[in-house]
């Protein structure tokens, strides 16, 4: 199984030999304060996924629908982690399109399964076992995580692959398709992008300025045109995007794809 | 007018042979070698005749020039057109916009090796043509749509006068996500990997001005260096012989005349040395159109499947003689060819140069294949051109085989006329002499 695999293989010992130990020493802080990063936003998830599966077993579809985005965006915010459990993200986050038979498909579950419930067919009806089985798995993902020493260059990949997620399959409004609450999800893998980005800036500050400040005003970029979008705690449906501010967050995410792809490299990682 | 000034092609071959030797020799040697730009060099040929079966992956087109390349050369066997927005809102952008992509464009076409990096960072190049870019013929050519001009307040005054968004004709169904854009490249080499290699190359270089919106890419059949006599036009998916009409690229006189905007044009100064290009993914529908009797897909044409030719003619390359036939007892009068080029003294001005490829994009809903041709024209006035000839064969009998449903109307830039140069420049300083827009 792959869990077990990266436990082995992932030690951060293992990469405090060879020709890039003095890189990945330096890596060391930055690595340890993700890793908190990380462990917040999980007991987050845990808190806020117990709340919204509740509702929708009450059958209280007003309060389901609003907590929706706003339990997601710890999820998204970690994603690249999360992903290293291929089993438990596929269970968690999967949409109709990964399978054949769409909505109709009984490997259909998890967010996008209630998501597809409560705003689709605008019904709890036959959720509730949907929900015990995304609570449960949230609940593994999170000891899983923790007992997990992360990988230097998963987390610093991490950056560009929350980028290469919303250039692939989100900035075209597909991940939330029923709810429309995309900027949300756009929200948490930005930070989520941008956090490793923070922790990793100072290994680079002077080495790589014009990198630096290239990465650092494309996520302002991002984060002004999301601003305009704001709602409340939240952000304003899709449909709202502009096709211009559509664009421009496109030309920010493949720019910051592109960019943070070096990032492993630059910081001297396989 | 419409005939070419048909030169006996016995040795076109041969001064192809030639031509493909030299642009070899220039390979080795130093760029700035590379010959006369290809308008005025004698060894064109045709731009729709079907392309040489053997051509070589070192020949290559001059990137600097009066005008751009991939208009008035020939056409190979790959074409693709992507289309982009730009991010770009100032002059400044724009400028470096346009600078970055001349320069990745003049690199692709001329070929040479890519840097190699530390293998721990993503290889500069996709590395699909291997080590070394070899020019494979590639020719880009770069173009602007009306919303570029439209969305800035700066640009608008300069907007080519005739540039507008493409709107429907009678028959279209155009497909939002076909359609438009501010930029449009056209790629064209001997092999689509050469195409996509360079969509790829500018892709990757520049995410942070140009947002891909849709592509289309296409193929003309080969043939191989023809014997003797001169080359067939090659066919579209109908199966007829497409360009047998289009006028001489090789003549450098019927070119400024029929394609290029000139100093006496009532266009912006900027825009000198220019074109308009019309592109449309027209659909056929060739499940139909192979269910239907030969005689009527002739009548629809107003040409022999067989041999091209005119019905009254021996060859493609034969001119109807429509005055002989007022009537339509030869070649009906709604024919495609027929409307397309009355071949009137007054419908002369509605010339335009074609350089059309095939497409075949896969299977619609309906299981039936998604295919057709992808029209890409040039032209000085769009509207005597492109647009006067579409509304021509509105209800044409061939329409009920096809479906326009993607594409735009776009100002091919001036070229760039060296390295010191850049594709865009006149525009730029026209934009910073006005005087800025409140």
């Amino acid at each position: 199984m792959k869990p077990q695999h990266l436990l082995a293989a992932g030690a951060l010992a293992a990469f405090l030999c060879g020709p890039a130990a003095a890189a990945t020493l330096d890596l060391v802080e930055p690595i340890a304060a993700y890793k908190i990063y990380v462990s917040e936003k999980l007991q987050t998830l845990v808190t806020d996924t117990k709340a919204f599966t509740s509702a929708v077993k009450a059958g209280d579809i007003a309060t389901a629908k609003r907590l929706f985005a706003p339990t997601r965006m710890s999820y998204e915010a970690i994603e690249p982690i999360a992903e290293l459990f291929g089993d438990l993200d596929k269970a968690i986050d999967s949409r109709a399109d990964d399978y054949e038979k769409a909505e109709k498909s009984p490997e259909f579950q998890g967010f996008h399964r209630l998501e597809y419930g409560l705003w689709a067919q605008n019904s709890t009806e036959g959720l509730a076992p949907v929900a015990d089985k995304l609570m449960a798995d949230v609940t593994t993902l999170h000891q899983r995580i923790t007992d997990l020493a992360l990988p230097p260059e998963k987390v610093v990949g991490g950056a560009a692959a929350l980028m290469e997620e919303v250039a692939a399959t989100k900035i075209s409004g597909e991940e939330d398709r029923y709810s429309h609450t995309d900027l949300w999800d756009f929200k948490g893998n930005f930070d989520g992008s941008q956090k490793i980005f923070e922790l990793v800036r100072p290994l680079l500050e002077n080495s790589e300025a014009a990198f630096v400040k290239k990465v650092a005003d494309n996520f302002d970029t991002v984060d002004t045109t999301l601003a305009k979008y704001k709602d409340g705690a939240g952000y304003q449906s899709y449909d709202k995007l502009t096709d211009g501010d559509r664009k421009i967050l496109a030309s920010a995410v493949n720019t910051l794809a592109e960019d943070l792809s070096t990032l492993r490299g630059k910081l001297g990682l396989n | 007018m419409m005939s070419r000034s048909d030169d006996p092609s016995a040795s076109r071959s041969n001064r192809r042979r030639q031509f493909l030797i030299g642009m070899s020799a220039a390979a080795t040697g130093a760029l700035a070698a590379a010959p006369a730009h290809a308008e005025t060099a004698p060894t064109q040929r045709h731009v729709t005749d079907a392309p040489n079966a053997h051509a070589s992956a070192q020949a290559r087109w001059p990137f600097y020039g009066k005008h751009q390349q991939g208009i008035t050369t020939p056409r190979p066997a790959a074409g693709m057109v992507a289309a982009f927005d730009v991010i770009a809102t100032t002059p400044d952008a724009l400028e470096a916009m346009f600078r970055a992509l001349s320069a990745r464009l003049a690199f692709l076409t001329q070929g040479g090796m890519p840097p190699e990096l530390d293998p721990k960072l993503p290889p500069a190049d996709s590395g699909i043509l291997g080590p070394v870019i070899e020019p494979d013929n590639l020719t880009a050519t770069v173009s602007l749509g009306n919303a570029l001009f439209a969305d800035r307040d700066w640009l608008r005054p300069l907007k080519p006068r005739r540039l507008q968004r493409m709107t429907r004709f009678s028959n279209d169904a155009l497909e939002a996500r076909l359609c438009h854009g501010d930029l449009l490249l056209q790629f064209c080499a001997n092999r689509p990997d050469t195409t996509i290699h360079a969509l790829r190359d500018i892709v990757k270089m520049m995410p942070d001005t140009l947002v891909l919106r849709w592509k289309q890419e296409g193929t003309v059949p080969v043939l191989p260096a023809a014997a003797k006599g001169r080359a067939e036009s090659a066919r579209n998916f109908l199966g007829f012989h497409d360009g047998s009409a289009n006028p001489d690229a090789g003549d450098a006189k019927l070119m400024q005349r029929v394609v290029w905007v000139g100093e006496g044009d009532d266009e912006p100064r900027w825009a000198v040395r220019g074109s308009y290009q019309a592109v449309r993914i027209i659909r056929n529908f060739v499940e139909r159109w192979d269910r239907t009797p030969l005689r009527e897909q002739e009548h629809i044409f107003g040409r022999r499947k067989a041999s091209g030719a005119p019905f009254d003619g021996r060859t493609e390359f034969d001119v109807p003689d429509y005055a002989r036939d007022p009537d339509g007892r030869v070649t009906p009068l709604d024919a495609h060819i027929r409307l397309a080029n009355p071949r009137t003294p007054s419908t002369a001005r509605n010339l335009m140069l074609r350089r059309p490829f095939n497409y075949s994009n896969g299977v619609n809903k309906a299981g039936q294949l998604d295919m057709g041709l992808l029209f890409i024209c040039y032209q000085a006035d769009l509207e005597a051109g492109f647009i006067t000839v579409q509304k021509r064969l509105n209800g044409e009998p061939l329409e009920e085989y096809l479906k326009p449903v993607g594409g735009g109307y776009f100002y091919v830039l001036p070229g760039a006329e060296s390295a010191d140069d850049y594709l865009g420049r006149t525009l730029i300083e026209a934009a910073r002499a006005a005087p800025s827009p409140t």
